[in-house]
């Protein structure tokens, strides 16, 4: 059974002479326990992609269904539940709360769902994995901007979600953290049993990936499966 | 509140700020409201005191009890709910102390407001030329058996006793004898007294060339006295608007800086009711702990004002005053709601 699935997802944006058809038709699965990586260049609609797969966007045509409901079965509260408690969402614009320390970014979490979120333990394997868990008191200006970033990764991890959808989680990072992060992300598909979707510029993470996709001018095509696996 | 208190405490100076703001918005709205209450007070103490609900007047005084006269015929029979009062403003001099400009009422020793004066040393008026003085006097340096003259009167007046809080148009008040106004305003034949005074609010007088009013009426033709509160009301109002201002810039500056952050974390799914419940809160505990200190700064104020200025610590009015700018706070507050609401998580995939 897949935790998500996009069908026939058209996004136009604009209209008339003004009008941008951003995706064709995009048709996707993601099950538990594979790691599907998009790849494609600036303006191919991964961005676009990911916000609808997300629920932060409504396709013009077509459905996303996320454990069988579709987005538009659900009221937007529900969809922001939904996001909570099932969607990680790995930012490349991280964006942590300049005025909240990094253990309050998750204790943030902890007030708004109480339940449900990542073991103290579990939450150290995570940080200690990340190389973070020496910055638990430390503001984000202190942090470097690949620091902020892997902060931000566990805070997305933090609530637990079986849908991981990550937007350039390695922008900021150096090749030996790549590795970690790609390690990490598919260990969560892996033997966390997640549905984990990427997308991505950064080569990088091919290793890493189950499916391996390519979004180019708005249509999604697999390019490979099974990669490596 | 947790999203609040944690900005509050890592944005120390800007928090600082708009808390400093608010103690000096606060404390000046604290003070000019005691001021105004101060001042309006030292207008209609003694009538306050009197209890009064009607008075009655010559119908040709303007409703000013120092213009009017009323003769025999127009004051009538008295119950004992009413009170015959003559007024005139007149100086006090005396050797070794500075003139004292003062309001004379002349009083009936039968009659309720006489009787029920409450004095804080000395007796009542017994005889011609003695007086019951407002505690302004003491502070002048006058005592009990303190002599002086009235105007141009060649009679001296005795204090025989003080009363607190007895002024009337911000004068100090001088309690005496009908007889004595009548020889203050060299009166002879004809007029027995200014006005008559009512505690039964159906009381109405309809003698030819005598009107009745009520307390109020008679208090809002004080001269000065609504021009004075309408000043002090304009004031207080358009700080209260300048607070809500501050509040609103203030708050509306912070929240567009954090908009991007508040977008990755609707995109995570956190409700936008936690984003706006942390900004009201960030606003109400900003300007609850302004106020606080500026209710300290007011208490202080209080203590080492000297006597003579005329203001009045009301904790009724000011606490009302204290949660009007609160509410303003809330209303600045929710200005930059509108944003926090609208703001769209999908500005922050894609980088």
């Amino acid at each position: 059974m897949s935790s998500f699935s996009v069908k026939n997802v058209n996004q136009i944006f604009g209209t008339g002479t003004a009008e941008v058809h951003v995706l064709h038709d995009v048709n996707f699965e993601a099950e538990p326990g594979t790691l599907s990586l998009i790849m494609g260049p600036s303006g191919s609609g991964k961005s676009t992609f990911l916000s609808i797969v997300g629920g932060l966007l409504t396709p013009t045509s077509g459905t996303v269904e996320v454990n069988g409901i579709s987005y538009n079965e659900r009221s937007k509260k529900e969809r922001d539940a939904l996001r909570l408690d099932s969607i990680g969402f790995v930012l490349q614009a991280y964006h942590l709360l300049p005025y909240l320390t990094v253990a309050d970014q998750f204790k943030l979490v902890d007030k708004i769902k109480p339940q449900g979120n990542l073991s103290r333990e579990a939450l150290t394997d995570v940080l200690e994995t990340l190389g973070i868990k020496d910055l638990l008191n430390k503001y984000p200006s202190e942090l470097s901007g690949g620091q902020q970033q892997r902060v931000a990764i566990a805070r997305a991890l933090y609530p637990d979600p079986a849908i991981i959808l990550a937007d350039e989680p390695t922008a900021a990072l150096d090749s030996t953290r790549v590795a970690v992060i790609g390690k990490l992300l598919k260990d969560l598909a892996v033997k966390h049993h997640k549905a984990v979707v990427v997308v991505t510029h950064d080569g990088r993470l091919v290793d890493s990936a189950d499916r391996l996709y390519e979004m180019k001018d708005g249509y999604l095509t697999k390019s490979t499966s099974e990669v490596s696996r | 509140m947790f999203l609040a208190l944690k900005e509050i405490k890592k944005e120390k100076f800007r928090s600082g700020l708009i808390v400093a703001m608010i103690v000096l918005i606060g404390y000046l709205i604290f003070i000019l409201t005691s001021l105004a209450l101060g001042l309006a007070q030292q207008n209609t103490d003694a009538i306050n005191s009197w209890d009064a609900k009607q008075i009655t007047l010559n119908s040709n005084a303007n409703v000013d009890m120092r213009q009017s006269f009323l003769t025999k015929k127009q004051v009538g029979h008295l119950s004992k709910q009413e009170a015959l009062i003559g007024e005139t403003s007149v100086v006090a001099k005396a050797k070794s102390h500075k003139q004292l400009s003062a309001v004379f009422l002349g009083l009936n020793n039968n009659q309720f407001v006489y009787q029920n004066l409450n004095l804080v040393d000395g007796h009542r008026v017994t005889n011609s030329h003695e007086l019951v003085v407002d505690t302004a006097f003491k502070q002048e340096g006058y005592k009990l058996g303190s002599q002086f003259k009235l105007n141009g009167d060649n009679h001296k007046y005795m204090i025989v006793g003080f009363i607190k809080n007895a002024k009337l148009n911000i004068a100090p008040v001088v309690y005496g004898q009908m007889n004595d106004w009548k020889s203050l305003r060299a009166i002879t034949v004809g007029p027995v007294g200014s006005a008559v005074v009512s505690r039964d609010a159906n009381y109405k007088n309809n003698a030819n060339g005598a009107k009745t009013y009520t307390k109020q009426q008679v208090v809002d033709k004080l001269p000065g006295y609504q021009a004075q509160n309408s000043t002090f009301i304009l004031m207080i109002g358009f700080l209260m608007v300048i607070s809500l201002i501050i509040i609103a810039v203030f708050l509306y500056i912070l929240t567009m800086q954090k908009l991007p952050n508040y977008a990755v974390l609707r995109a995570q799914g956190v409700p936008s009711k936690v984003l706006v419940g942390a900004t009201i809160s960030q606003s109400v505990l900003l300007v609850v702990s302004g106020l606080i200190v500026a209710t300290l700064f007011t208490v202080i104020t209080a203590w080492i004002i000297p006597a003579n200025v005329p203001m009045a610590f009301d904790i009724p009015v000011l606490g009302g005053v204290g949660v009007g700018l609160l509410v303003m706070a809330m209303i600045g507050g929710l200005i930059p709601i509108k944003s926090v609401v609208s703001v769209d998580p999908v500005s922050v995939i894609g980088g």
